[in-house]
């Protein structure tokens, strides 16, 4: 168990998160959802979701949550409470022993064992999770950024839904539940991150481990874990996809791997995708949507695990052919250096000042920490650390980084119907 | 010295508020340690007013649906040149956004504070509206619409809208449609900025940790620089605006809409007298009691429905209400709607008629307080509440106060509101499943 403190008194709350990172394949991924669904909702101490709930907003409304997120290739599943420093409740009561307390019997007091009762519960939680993923096609935009990371990804864990798939989901069993459980418990990297105004609160490190050292795994070497499972990408050529639903608007993506990439080009390509798509000063936002009026959205996202880019915009049917060459032309803009000074400076400075607003935010601060151990293996780079080496990046270090970047994919969500007026 | 109105919250927040002599209101909340700073500059002006009179013709005129939205888009822009660009380029992240009754121009900075006043300022001040750059953004917002158009939860949310108001432009989107707004020209963009974007029906907000005295007299001096008349008080001319008259019923019942998607979205919509001022804070302390107690994970009506399979997650309950209009919103995703509707409307049958938990009620009460101080932590829920408060007129911080008056009498009566007569119901359904 690593424990990580990040105190600031600007904040009245806490956030305390408890989080196992465990090596999965694209099947594993379903039934680590279903365990998530059941954490969430109930556990041997609080039975059902009232009585939890109950007990939650007796807390002054801690906020609970069960979340699943993909690190790359790795699966996350995090037990995360956020609750009110006491110096700031009524009375100053201090819940934060509840407050572990209930995390620990989420994660380690499970009904999973209760035969009968626990057969009801994944039965249940498994429809919960069905329907996320029936669900998906729901929000077009975000369908199809979904479906162009499974295509550039499709053999990896990435590539698939961060829900699961529908049919192994179907076929989850009791049994197997237990299983993936004591795998979670057994093999999962537990990241313990307290982040919030710790003040009054000295002894946490020695609360944490005397609620959670017992049961605790030993595990506490993150260059085991390794989130990009891809290194080399194929050279095989451009492929083009169109899938048709009923919308008004279409949606089309660009698909890129960025090859041979080292750890300290993560900077560069911050920069290099805050110049293309990134930000209203872009080029996409400048010339797809300001000059050409193609979109209203339009955005460059880059993936650091899987050293992928992916480009999104909302547009007409129509304009499909004329969207695929205005896209082109950025990225051979960016391929032949046509970067002026003020776009490189303006993409450096919004970067840091995404940087920046990290340290706003408690949860930010925690989410960074836990992404930077996974990518680095190490807990040596933090925000500020990270704006020291935006700063450092030069234009020249853009412009030959673009040498790196391949299209890979040209994806269009939607046809279009009219519209009633 | 300048003079200000200091507002307190019992746990320590503060807010300075002072008045510009050519009549702009300027709030400053001080946020200790953050290292972002939130500028808002804003006008009492959303896409609820289409009728008024022109402030320099003295003629009453009407204005196509979406020009408050087409003006918040084009005021962004200058010549040659976009604001989302300008802030961008110093490394600023901006944005606007217009409602019912607000347009809002925003940046978010951590170092570049000054310039981004200077900036906000100029931009606001400055409208630079063509033929050529009118018609260009024709095309974006045209993508905007159709964007919101297949957004299912903004489909049901309107349609619910659309069945409960007859002639209140609340039921119009706020960006209008492709065909309203071909009607805008650059002359009537100019008479809408004429007219409600005058000082005295904006306001400026500082969200940040920032000196309040240095940073008044830095919007004093910017906004200084594009007004002649900045001393004349007498300046101050009053604003005009028309709201048609809206019947007690509601216009239809029943809205469905099918669209391309797995899920139905159902939203119960009950249309309510409108309520003033501090009135407005406990309808809404009242409604976030019923939406706990009634429709949370601990209540019955989710257990029952969750363990019958209909929903997965919690109806929201929500109470939306300004000095214009009110109403409450009970909208969730169900695989089931029309077990949904009618166990729904059983359910409402019941906790009128049965009494109200006290044990419970001191349980949510304790929630609500924790909420609040949670909201401490997030400068966005900081923003929105000084906005809410300017644009409502209602008094900032009051919350605490009030909730710790409302008695359980409250919560019936407000329950007692909810009827078959003044109810709507919006579905969206999936494309196969032909529904009335």
């Amino acid at each position: 168990m690593n424990i990580y403190k990040i105190n600031n008194d600007k904040f009245k709350s806490i956030y305390f998160s408890y989080n196992f990172t465990v090596v999965a394949n694209k099947e594993d991924i379903s039934y680590y959802n279903v365990l998530a669904s059941i954490f969430g909702k109930c556990n041997n101490k609080f039975r059902n979701q009232k009585l939890l709930q109950e007990y939650l907003y007796s807390l002054y409304g801690a906020n609970f949550d069960v979340n699943v997120e993909k690190i790359g290739d790795l699966f996350n599943i995090e037990f995360k409470i956020e609750f009110i420093n006491f110096n700031f409740l009524p009375n100053k009561q201090d819940i934060l022993d509840d407050c572990l307390n209930f995390i620990y019997s989420s994660a380690y007091d499970t009904l999973l064992y209760e035969k009968e009762l626990a057969s009801d519960l994944a039965q249940r939680e498994k429809e919960n999770v069905l329907e996320k993923i029936l669900t998906r096609k729901d929000d077009k935009l975000k369908y199809a950024v979904n479906r162009t990371e499974e295509i550039m990804c499709k053999d990896d864990t990435f590539g698939t839904f961060i829900y699961g798939d529908e049919n192994t989901v179907r076929n989850i069993k009791l049994d197997d539940l237990q299983k993936y459980y004591k795998k979670m418990i057994d093999e999962g990297i537990i990241t313990v991150i307290v982040s919030g105004n710790l003040n009054g609160y000295d002894n946490i490190d020695e609360k944490i481990k005397n609620v959670f050292g017992q049961k605790a795994n030993n595990i506490n070497d993150y260059t085991l874990y390794k989130a990009n499972n891809k290194i080399n990408k194929d050279e095989t050529g451009i492929t083009e996809i169109k899938e048709k639903v009923e919308t008004v608007q279409s949606v089309i993506t660009l698909g890129f791997d960025i090859n041979n990439m080292s750890k300290q080009d993560f900077f560069v390509m911050s920069v290099y995708n805050a110049i293309l798509g990134g930000t209203p000063s872009s080029k996409l936002f400048q010339n797809f949507r300001e000059k050409e009026s193609l979109a209203y959205t339009v955005r460059s996202r880059y993936y650091r695990y899987k050293d992928m880019i992916i480009i999104y915009a909302g547009i007409e049917q129509k304009n499909y052919e004329k969207a695929k060459e205005v896209l082109k032309v950025q990225i051979d803009d960016m391929n032949k250096g046509n970067i002026t000074l003020e776009e490189f400076e303006a993409a450096k400075e919004s970067v840091i000042s995404d940087l920046r607003e990290v340290k706003d935010s408690k949860i930010g601060l925690a989410k960074m920490l836990i992404s930077n151990l996974f990518y680095y293996n190490n807990d040596e780079i933090t925000v500020d650390t990270m704006i020291e080496e935006i700063k450092k990046v030069t234009l020249e270090q853009v412009i030959l980084i673009s040498n790196k970047i391949n299209l890979k994919l040209i994806y269009l969500l939607g046809g279009e119907e009219n519209e009633k007026i | 010295m300048r003079k200000f109105e200091v507002k307190c919250s019992n746990l320590g927040e503060q807010t300075y508020i002072t008045t510009l002599k050519n009549g702009l209101k300027i709030y400053i909340s001080k946020k200790p340690g953050f290292s972002k700073k939130i500028g808002m500059f804003g006008t009492k002006y959303g896409s609820l007013i289409n009728e008024f009179v022109d402030i320099q013709t003295n003629k009453k005129i009407k204005v196509p649906d979406g020009i408050a939205h087409f003006l918040e888009h084009k005021l962004f822009e200058q010549e040659e040149a976009n604001a989302l660009d300008l802030f961008s380029k110093i490394g600023v992240s901006s944005n606007a956004y217009t409602s019912f009754d607000q347009t809002v121009y925003f940046f978010e900075t951590s170092n570049k504070f000054e310039e981004s006043i200077k900036l906000l300022i100029q931009l606001i001040k400055t409208p630079y509206f063509t033929d050529k750059n009118v018609e260009k953004e024709k095309g974006i917002i045209g993508q905007e619409i159709s964007m919101y158009d297949d957004e299912p939860n903004y489909a049901a949310y309107f349609n619910a809208l659309k069945g409960m108001y007859n002639t209140h432009p609340v039921k119009v989107d706020i960006a209008g449609t492709k065909e309203s707004i071909s009607h805008i020209t650059k002359e009537l963009l100019y008479t809408c900025y004429n007219t409600f974007y005058s000082p005295q029906n904006m306001f400026f907000l500082i969200v940040g940790d920032v000196d309040v005295e240095k940073t008044v007299d830095l919007i004093e001096e910017n906004i200084k620089v594009y007004e002649k008349d900045y001393d004349k008080s007498s300046n101050i001319k009053e604003i005009t605006t028309f709201m048609p008259d809206e019947e007690r019923k509601v216009n239809n019942h029943l809205v469905t809409r099918n669209m391309d998607i797995y899920m139905p979205i159902i939203s119960m919509a009950y249309k309510l007298e409108v309520v003033k001022n501090e009135d407005i804070i406990k309808r809404e302390l009242i409604c976030e009691i019923i939406s706990d107690l009634y429709f949370s994970k601990m209540s019955k009506f989710y257990e029952d429905e969750y363990k019958k399979g209909i929903i997965n997650e919690p109806v929201s309950f929500d109470y939306e209400g300004t000095k214009d209009f009110s109403h409450v919103l009970i909208t969730s995703y169900t695989i089931n709607p029309e077990e949904f509707i009618n166990d729904l409307k059983d359910y409402i049958k019941n906790i009128k008629a049965e009494d109200v938990d006290k044990e419970k009620l001191e349980i949510i009460k304790k929630k609500i307080i924790g909420s609040e101080i949670f909201a401490i932590d997030n400068l966005n829920l900081t923003y929105r509440t000084i906005i809410d408060s300017i644009i409502n007129e209602t008094p900032l911080y009051s919350e605490i106060e009030i909730l710790k008056n409302i008695e359980i009498k409250d919560i019936k009566d407000f329950l007692n509101l909810l009827t078959g007569e003044n109810m709507v119901i919006s579905k969206i359904l999936p494309v196969q499943k032909e529904d009335a």
